[in-house]
């Protein structure tokens, strides 16, 4: 065997840590994709809209007279579970003496997945 | 004595190893490939945007208590064409140069007490879909008031209402 010329040893070492360097970029960049999945799959699942928008249309409501307040807490609840698969429901009551607000309301919201629950009052 | 005659041959076969591995990665993960169209990105902007047109056509034009927003109006008064219309112009503006391109198919739900069942209106749309778009539904409770003067459907109980606007978007 002819004898292994050596001279150039750091020259190659570097080029195999840049050729690396440079496969480690390209899967960094790979992953971008996936992590922007994942970002909007978990956006998408999570109902902020919604109980957003069930809990302005509940205080809306409960300016109502308390005969409206019983059908719309009807429209609500069943709209709720046949459109959007979430169990919704409020109720409107009057606020126990001392209170500074006239009346209570609670809404609970539930998609099996994500639970919301408030007690406010105006 | 050892010499370090042979450090290249040894550096050479860590790499080849380190690529073989890399090579079996590469190929078991190549079994699932993800384009962008499938990851949900342009979809989750597509709803979002969809439910802030609603959202903003349900925001009534004063405080005032009786104030109706153009959402309640439109629906009380089956008025399709202004819901077209507003609702694409909050989509598809853009800030300079050419719209957007999304389209619309708007529905909307409501419970008739007597019977407590749920009945679907087929609102409006900017284009009949066909079944293939890559739609996002969107949704808005809306209060409405048919006590009186409204243009809905016969047999919308005359009252006060919570209904549900459910609106297709997709981009053309």
């Amino acid at each position: 065997m002819a004898r292994l010329n050596d001279d150039a040893q750091w020259i190659v070492l570097m080029g195999f840590m840049v050729s690396f360097a440079l496969i480690f970029l390209g899967i960094v960049i790979n992953q971008s994709t996936l992590v922007g999945q994942t970002t909007a799959e978990s956006v998408l699942e999570f109902p902020k809209n919604d109980i957003l928008d069930a809990r302005s249309e509940i205080l809306f409501a409960s300016k109502l007279s308390s005969d409206n307040i019983t059908l719309v807490q009807k429209d609500v609840s069943s709209l709720a579970l046949s459109r959007k698969n979430a169990i919704v429901s409020f109720r409107v009551s009057n606020s126990t003496g001392g209170s500074a607000y006239a009346k209570t309301i609670e809404i609970h919201y539930n998609n099996g997945v994500t639970a919301y629950n408030e007690t406010t009052n105006y | 004595m050892r010499n370090t005659g042979g450090q290249l041959f040894t550096i050479e076969g860590v790499a080849a190893g380190l690529i073989m591995l890399l090579t079996v990665y590469i190929v078991v993960g190549t079994t699932s490939l993800y384009t962008p169209g499938d990851t949900h990105i342009s979809d989750m902007q597509l709803e979002q945007m969809g439910r802030d047109a609603l959202h903003m056509m349900n925001i009534p034009n004063s405080s005032t208590v009786s104030a109706e927003s153009t959402l309640q109006k439109v629906i009380k008064n089956n008025d399709t064409s202004q819901f077209s219309q507003t609702f694409l112009l909050f989509c598809n503006n853009k800030t300079g140069g050419a719209t957007d391109t999304l389209k619309f198919s708007a529905d909307y739900y409501y419970r008739t007490d007597a019977t407590n069942t749920i009945h679907k209106v087929h609102f409006t749309e900017s284009r009949t879909p066909t079944g293939s778009e890559h739609a996002m539904p969107v949704t808005e409770w809306v209060q409405v008031d048919n006590s009186f003067g409204g243009d809905m459907p016969a047999d919308v109980d005359d009252r006060v209402q919570a209904i549900l606007v459910e609106v297709l978007v997709w981009r053309d």
